[in-house]
């Protein structure tokens, strides 16, 4: 099949689902009323409610739902082959993630812009807000673990990455002081300071550059420092830490915001090239490569693993784990946060609430295919299955991203020699720059929950701190593979709460809910499945491996125990949802019996 | 020097007061000096911003909350109505708001603040302070003579003015703070101009009108004040202590004035003891007066032998305190 | 000079989609310095609120006459003001940025 016939199949997903399923529900379940005044425009506050226009808030919902999960949940998914991770992005999107994303706007606004915790005590129960908000915390503590883990043992251990990631936060800075403090006009600064980044990009990759941090993580194989962690990745992995803690206490215009704008160019620009690029090439998907591998994404049982250093660790049962593996691009908790208490706050009309709702999530399972392509033709059309297996056996899944993105950037003259630090580069910023906003919700929350009781923690500097702390002990541990289906695992569980919630929502609302229920119950159940069989593997690793190094004991156990929590959590959740079910049921038979 | 030199030499000095405790003649040497004036050709207006004043009953005219009244030529009168004027202003305040966002009627919070801050016991004063702004901005008269409220509040407000000025200053560092986040916003935007924060605007006027306010009082070229005291012992102690505090507030003095002396030539063989024991009193007071205050005590002014209302009566009052008649 | 009608609609197609990728665009990066630079502004507007009318500590800082007059700028703030401060908050408020 050809690359191109996948994006089109993606096209005509993004044509039914949203021209024809997402148009009906939204017309005869939801009958959004153009006139009535949203919470945005009642409540204006300056603060939280804000009227927006319809296509920047579709921009502002789209950046803030896709990131790095999109890219690289599907990398990492091609280890079923890639027609389940196809599938499951498509139906994934088709079924349950624009519903979820749409719906909780359109609760958030019709419910006047409440908060999705004070939505959960009130149809759940007071506890399942507490609930929510442990699984926000393990969320954001997972992400700075796999996020982290990208960066400091990936993506930054290429001697050609480092300087431009750091010049690129350079001049991020600098566009920051030419914006905020000289007051100049904006795109003017962004003209500059986008060509000085990519300035800085390429002077990155230098011999001379490249030579200097080969030196400095000690060579081409860089020593064990201790554990199984070698001496570049301990070096990335620690300023990776330090450039969030800047992110972290630095005011977010000082830090965050200029350097993720730079950012923004950057990618931007990089997708834009690398889908011009896929359709100048128009590859066909190679045929060694698999479009199914087997059940338990064991690439050695599909490949020749004799001549790898490591071998890759098998991700288990496709059924549930695929579906955790994959969140963003398919179905993501997280994107109900945004939904409820960014976008429904500043939704002008009820009629924009699919378009920016729902067409964000089609656009971003576009770019979930997009990415699966990177790995299938950018790698494997290139290199082959084998070199796609290889990357993956030396911990380098972002690395597939950025070699299939050079691959497709330099059918448009993009010479790979470039092209590839660019991809790395692109990857790094796009991590740190929600690696630092993490940092400072995890602040944030820590202040919350602890600041009465230890008030050392409303401290912002000690806030980070233990942060980072938490943060720098998932990344120095563990398998990779293993903390990205864990990170799946709380946003997958954040999803069905969410769509619990909607559905008791549309109970009480008297209107039709099979199409939140089911989705529901599919979630649920996949994402304990998933956590369960984590903890299994995990444990069961431990135990059975001797001799396995320090830090990887340390990282497992630590696995297991965040995935039982998760499960036991998940099943009081379930409890208190049953008998939330069961409340509504009866208040609606009692409506229609007063009828 | 005299009352009449005081007045000849410092043309400049147009804003007029008479200071000191109740009931010691300060309303009617406010109408005195007043009709002096009028009667020398210069317009002026005397007004009161006491509640208790009695302007109305010296010129023996209802004059209460009326605006300027002329009472001879040159002469006009004003007794401010405070309460009135704060029943206007709250309405101004509605209108405004009504006028500002189209509304048909005050939301009820903001209707409740207005009622509540009308009610505050500082409202009164300031209303007053803003309206003899007004008065004496105007600028139509060529002395402005005013009765004031009792000292303590006149100080009171004196010595906030300058808390309020440094209050405002920050509070304006706040505003342009915020006027910054708005100048990035407007530049990341595109956007030409940034709309002019009329909070900012108001509270340069409101700086303004406090520093004027408080500038009458205190201004050493245009102000003259004056004491009123009579020859009794808690009287003299007390105004010097005011006219500490005074000077503290650099409120410009200008002199003492000595009021119900009775008159020597009474002195006569066959009067009662009462008197001449009241006399005698007063003459070691006046003494005492003469050492405390010295070369500042412009003149003595006469126990007059009835009531002081009505233009005859005010002229006696007049000749005495500026022409030295008996 | 005038073009065929096709020429102008076309024109005017072009016109407005990159008017919509540029709004796209401006809503996935400025939007939300903007929006954080409006909040900033609405804290210390709310911070003067609370100084000016806030009669917290008893006695008003500024003469009650001249807080009226700054009342009808103030109007349409109060209620939202009122309701910020006292709508409460968790973690949940605070995550519309991106991640994940």
């Amino acid at each position: 099949m050809n690359a191109v016939v996948t994006l089109l199949i993606g096209l005509v997903a993004i044509a039914v689902g949203y021209g024809v399923y997402a148009k009906s529900i939204n017309k005869n379940v939801m009958n959004p009323d153009e006139k009535k005044a949203t919470p945005a425009k009642m409540y204006m506050d300056g603060v939280d409610f804000t009227p927006a226009n319809r296509n920047v808030l579709f921009g502002y919902q789209f950046k803030s739902i896709a990131a790095l999960g999109p890219i690289t949940g599907p990398i990492v998914a091609v280890q079923w082959g890639w027609l389940p991770a196809l599938l499951w992005i498509i139906f994934g999107t088709f079924f349950i993630g624009w519903v979820q994303d749409f719906s909780t706007i359109m609760m958030g606004v019709r419910e006047e812009g409440q908060s999705l915790g004070a939505l959960s005590y009130r149809f759940v129960s007071p506890r399942a807000r507490t609930i929510l908000l442990t699984f926000i915390y393990f969320y954001l503590l997972l992400i700075m673990g796999a996020f982290g883990k990208i960066v400091g043992y990936d993506l930054m251990t290429n001697p050609a990455v480092p300087l431009g990631v750091l010049l690129v936060i350079g001049v991020g800075l600098l566009a920051g002081q030419m914006t905020y403090k000289w007051k100049m006009d904006i795109i003017l600064t962004s003209a500059i300071t986008v060509i000085l980044a990519f300035v800085g990009i390429w002077l990155g990759t230098l011999p001379g550059v490249k030579n200097l941090f080969l030196a400095i993580n000690g060579g081409e194989t860089s020593p064990v420092v201790f554990g199984s962690v070698t001496q570049a990745q301990f070096i990335w992995s620690l300023v990776t830490l330090v450039i969030c803690y800047f992110g972290a206490i630095l005011p977010i215009w000082r830090w965050a915001q200029p350097i993720n704008y730079v950012a923004f160019w950057i990618v931007f620009l990089g997708i834009a090239a690398g889908t011009v690029g896929l359709l100048v090439w128009r590859p066909s998907i190679p045929a060694d490569f698999p479009a199914f591998t087997n059940w338990n994404g064991n690439l050695c049982a599909a490949s020749d693993c004799s001549g790898l250093e490591k071998t890759p660790l098998a991700l288990g049962a496709l059924w549930p784990l695929l579906f955790v593996t994959i969140a963003c691009g398919a179905i993501s908790g997280w994107h109900s946060l945004v939904s409820s208490s960014g976008t429904a706050r500043q939704l002008e009309s009820e009629a924009d609430a699919l378009y920016v709702g729902g067409g964000a999530m089609f656009l971003e399972m576009f770019l979930a295919v997009l990415s699966l392509l990177t790995a299938v033709v950018g790698v494997g059309a290139t290199t082959g299955f084998a070199g796609y297996v290889g990357m993956i056996a030396a911990g380098k899944n972002a690395g597939v991203f950025a070699v299939g993105l050079s691959e497709m950037m330099s059918r448009i003259g993009v010479p790979t020699s470039f092209g590839l630090p660019y991809g790395s580069v692109f990857l790094t910023l796009m991590a740190l720059t929600i690696m630092y906003l993490v940092v400072r919700f995890m602040r944030v929350a820590s202040a919350e929950f602890m600041g009465d009781k230890v008030p050392l923690f409303k401290n912002a500097t000690f806030g980070s701190i233990v942060a980072l702390l938490l943060s720098a002990v998932l990344i120095y541990t563990g398998f990779w593979a293993r903390i990205w289906v864990l990170f799946g695992g709380a946003n997958q569980l954040m999803a069905a709460l969410t769509l619990l919630l909607i559905t008791l929502w549309l109970m009480s609302k008297g209107k039709s809910y099979m199409w939140t229920l089911i989705p529901f119950v599919f979630m649920y159940i996949t994402t304990i499945g998933a956590l369960l069989l984590t903890a299994y593997n995990t444990i069961h690793q431990v135990m059975t491996t001797p001799g396995l190094a320090i830090d990887l004991v340390v990282g497992n156990w630590l696995a297991g125990l965040i995935a039982i929590y998760l499960v036991i959590s998940a099943l009081i959740l379930g409890w208190d949802s049953l008998q939330a079910f069961q409340r509504q049921r009866a208040a609606s038979v009692e409506a229609k019996a007063k009828v | 020097m005299s009352l009449k030199e005081i007045f000849e030499k410092n043309p400049d000095r147009r804003y007029i007061m008479f200071g000191g405790k109740g009931g010691l003649g300060k309303t009617t040497f406010s109408a005195a000096t007043a009709y002096w004036l009028a009667k020398r050709g210069y317009k002026v207006l005397v007004f009161s911003v006491d509640p208790q004043a009695s302007l109305s009953d010296i010129f023996e005219k209802d004059i209460f909350g009326k605006g300027p009244v002329e009472i001879m030529p040159n002469l006009f009168a004003q007794e401010i109505d405070a309460d009135q004027r704060i029943r206007e202003y709250q309405d101004e305040i509605r209108q405004k708001i009504l006028d500002m966002y189209g509304l048909d009627q005050v939301p009820e919070e903001i209707e409740n603040y207005i009622q509540a801050a009308a009610a505050e016991p500082a409202m009164e004063e300031s209303a007053i302070f803003d309206e003899v702004v007004d008065i004496v901005v105007s600028g139509e008269y060529d002395y402005y003579i005013y009765d004031l409220v009792p000292l303590g509040h006149a100080l009171y407000y004196l010595s906030m003015a300058s808390v309020y000025d440094q209050w405002i200053d920050k509070i304006t560092g706040l505003r342009e703070e915020m006027a910054e986040y708005d100048q990035v916003a407007a530049v990341m935007r595109r956007e030409k101009e940034t709309e002019e924060d009329k909070i900012l605007k108001e509270l340069q006027y409101i700086k303004h009108r406090i520093n004027a306010s408080s500038s009458i009082l205190t201004d050493k070229v245009k102000t003259a004040f004056y004491f009123v005291l009579i020859p009794e012992e808690m009287i003299i102690l007390d105004t010097q202590k005011a006219a500490g505090l005074f000077a503290k507030y650099d409120v410009p003095l200008s002199g003492y004035i000595v009021n119900r002396v009775i008159p020597p030539e009474l002195a006569a063989d066959n009067i009662p003891d009462y008197l001449r024991n009241r006399m005698e009193m007063q003459k070691k007071y006046l003494h005492k007066i003469e050492q405390t205050f010295g070369s500042e005590v412009l003149t003595n002014v006469p126990e007059f032998e009835r009531d002081i209302t009505g233009l005859p009566m005010i002229e006696r009052v007049a000749n005495a305190l500026f022409e030295g008649q008996r | 000079m005038s073009f065929p009608p096709f020429i102008t609609r076309l024109g005017r197609g072009v016109k407005s989609t990159f008017r919509t990728l540029a709004e796209i665009i401006y809503g996935a990066t400025i939007h939300e310095m903007v929006r954080d630079l409006r909040k900033e502004r609405a804290h210390l507007e709310h911070l003067f609120i609370l100084i000016v009318f806030g009669d917290i500590l008893g006695i008003p800082i500024l003469p009650p006459y001249y807080t009226l007059h700054l009342l009808p700028y103030i109007a349409p703030n109060i209620t939202g003001w009122k309701r910020s401060l006292l709508r409460e908050r968790d973690l949940t408020d605070l995550c519309d940025q991106e991640i994940g």
